[in-house]
């Protein structure tokens, strides 16, 4: 705590949290990732009796992961590009356009926020279900839509604020075009950060599960949706570890390319830090 | 569904650039029609009920029958319960993690900081199967006191406490993250001021360190309360049968049950519990963030 600023021992608290985290955080982990490449590891053995490959065939040749994938990227893919579509061209009106209720609007991406996020499905839920959209792929898609707003907003917004408008009025002034300078000024400068938000926002939905679960099932089969079912009703263990391992590939995509925008200050002050 | 007058407001002299309200346009309906129009039409439908001859009067006897059901209440109490003792562990543990980020600069710090977001990454439905192998029956702990001859665990999992521990786990890195931005306002210069009177560690983080991130502080609870009263995967996967926590309670009532209008009574209870914390904190996002 306060003492490292003023001691330069060893740093035992330190090594005491990094002891303590990695046992808490790393070690679970590393007994799912264990599991996946695991063919016998009866009880009582603290190591398993034999490692291999053997259920990853098993669970590739599985029809119902095959088509969890598809639904899952599918899934994934038109939310990010619609959101995309509709909260980029928005992001820019938010960051460079003066209208009026600008700041109301603005602001009103943060409603959803206020409220407890399951009792707000439900109540989507309840309109679904007088529009048939319980169970459809497009009803999945409008609450995952909903879902990632606010990130595709706010997270382009700041991106677009922070490109210097110096450069954009300099290109302007030896005659650029008004599209000409986005292109070639605004967008490469703004690009790095919207880029991070529509990962974020892939990845989002990729793991959303809630109202996956609540909307789609039991038509809509995503990914996080069947681990529960093998989770519930799998007695066997490695199938689960396999597709764990399967699924925590965006993640780790995410943490390879967005870490540098989650570790930074801005990152928990939007989320009121 | 009055924030948009778009049309209104094309060709009028009030607007400079009509432009940005139809590039904002699409995005504001779907907030109004998926989030705001649900929460009213969630309150006008429990309220507002059909009697036997289908006409529609006032009347409160879903949330009547609610408070009145014991095994409603009971659901409620464990979801109560778990947002308390979640998020004074949660605080426990991620207070002193960030104010030993907040002043250490050394490689080990980066270490901490790293593992400390690390669940961030790491989706909660693989974190539940992770919980399982672990804490669960036959799991990894129980190997390894069996390897040492000491008796099993009584395994958190099942019981009230497994969804405690799951989302405790889950929400450490935004809360490290709250507090340590917090923490960000606490200047060098008054901390050693306090030191050179003569201050202790303790009476510097009483006096010093804490007032000035209450706000942080509150902040984190509210968060960890909206997201516990609507957490859904760990309580459903590592939570007991019964009594369960809302999540569960409202979708199995909502799908399971077939019963909308009761699972959407549950709903505004829910909300009705998180008002405060909910609008405190959008008040602290949005005080953070002008457009």
């Amino acid at each position: 705590m306060a003492r490292a600023l003023i001691e330069k021992r060893t740093d035992w608290t330190g090594i005491g949290f990094a002891a303590v985290l990695t046992i808490v955080i790393i070690f679970p982990l590393l007994v799912v990732g264990t599991w996946a490449f695991t063919n016998v590891w009866r009880y009582p053995s603290v190591i398993p009796q034999e490692f291999g490959l053997k259920f990853w065939q098993q669970t590739l040749a599985r029809a119902d992961v095959w088509s969890s994938i598809t639904t899952s990227l599918s899934l994934s893919v038109t939310v990010t590009l619609l959101s995309c579509v509709i909260c980029l061209p928005a992001a820019y009106a938010f960051a460079r356009m003066e209208f009026p209720a600008r700041n109301l609007l603005f602001f009103s991406f943060l409603a959803g926020h206020a409220f407890p996020k399951f009792g707000l499905l439900v109540a989507i839920a309840g309109i679904f279900l007088q529009l048939n959209l319980i169970a459809t792929f497009w009803g999945v898609v409008l609450i995952q839509l909903v879902g990632t707003l606010l990130f595709m907003i706010w997270i382009p917004v700041a991106a677009f604020q922070s490109v210097d408008r110096r450069m954009e009025e300099a290109a302007r002034d030896v005659g650029a075009k008004p599209f000409r300078v986005f292109w070639s000024i605004t967008l490469p400068q703004a690009g790095p950060t919207i880029a991070a938000a529509v990962l974020l926002s892939f990845v989002g939905t990729f793991y959303e599960t809630e109202g996956a679960w609540l909307i789609g099932a039991p038509q809509i089969r995503t990914l996080p949706v069947l681990m529960i079912s093998f989770i519930n009703n799998q007695p066997v263990i490695q199938y689960g570890a396999v597709l764990s391992v399967i699924l925590w590939v965006p993640s780790f995509a995410a943490l390879l390319f967005a870490r540098r925008i989650i570790s930074s200050g801005s990152f928990a002050r939007g989320f009121g830090g | 569904m009055t924030a948009l007058p778009a049309n209104d407001i094309v060709g009028t002299k009030s607007s400079r650039r009509p432009t940005g309200l139809l590039l904002v346009a699409a995005p504001v309906l779907l907030v109004c029609w998926l989030i705001i129009w649900p929460i009213i039409s969630a309150i006008i439908r429990t309220v507002w009920l059909p009697d036997t001859a289908g006409e529609r009067r006032f009347s409160l006897e879903t949330y009547q029958f609610f408070f009145s059901d014991q095994y409603s209440i009971n659901n409620l109490m464990v979801t109560l319960w778990t947002t308390a003792v979640t998020a004074l562990i949660l605080l426990l543990i991620c207070l002193p993690i960030a104010l030993y980020l907040r002043f250490a600069t050394n490689r080990i710090a980066a270490y901490v900081q790293g593992l400390a977001i690390f669940p961030m990454f790491v989706p909660s439905i693989i974190l539940s199967y992770a919980f399982i192998r672990v804490l669960g029956p036959n799991g990894t702990v129980d190997l390894l006191l069996n390897a040492v001859h000491l008796p099993h665990i009584r395994s958190p999992y099942l019981t009230p406490w497994g969804p405690v521990l799951g989302l405790v786990w889950d929400n450490i890195p935004l809360t490290v993250l709250i507090l340590l931005s917090g923490l960000g306002n606490v200047s060098n210069q008054s901390i050693e001021a306090a030191r050179d009177v003569g201050a202790g560690r303790i009476a510097v983080l009483w006096h010093i360190i804490l007032p000035r991130i209450s706000n942080s502080l509150l902040v984190a609870v509210s968060f960890t309360v909206l997201g516990i009263f609507s957490a859904f995967t760990l309580p459903y996967v590592l939570g007991p049968a019964a009594p369960e926590m809302m999540g569960p309670f409202m979708q199995r009532t909502f799908r399971d049950l077939n019963d909308p209008t009761t699972a959407i009574t549950q709903a505004v209870i829910a909300f009705g519990f998180c008002i405060v914390f909910g609008l405190f904190y959008v008040y602290s996002v949005a005080k953070n963030r002008a457009p």
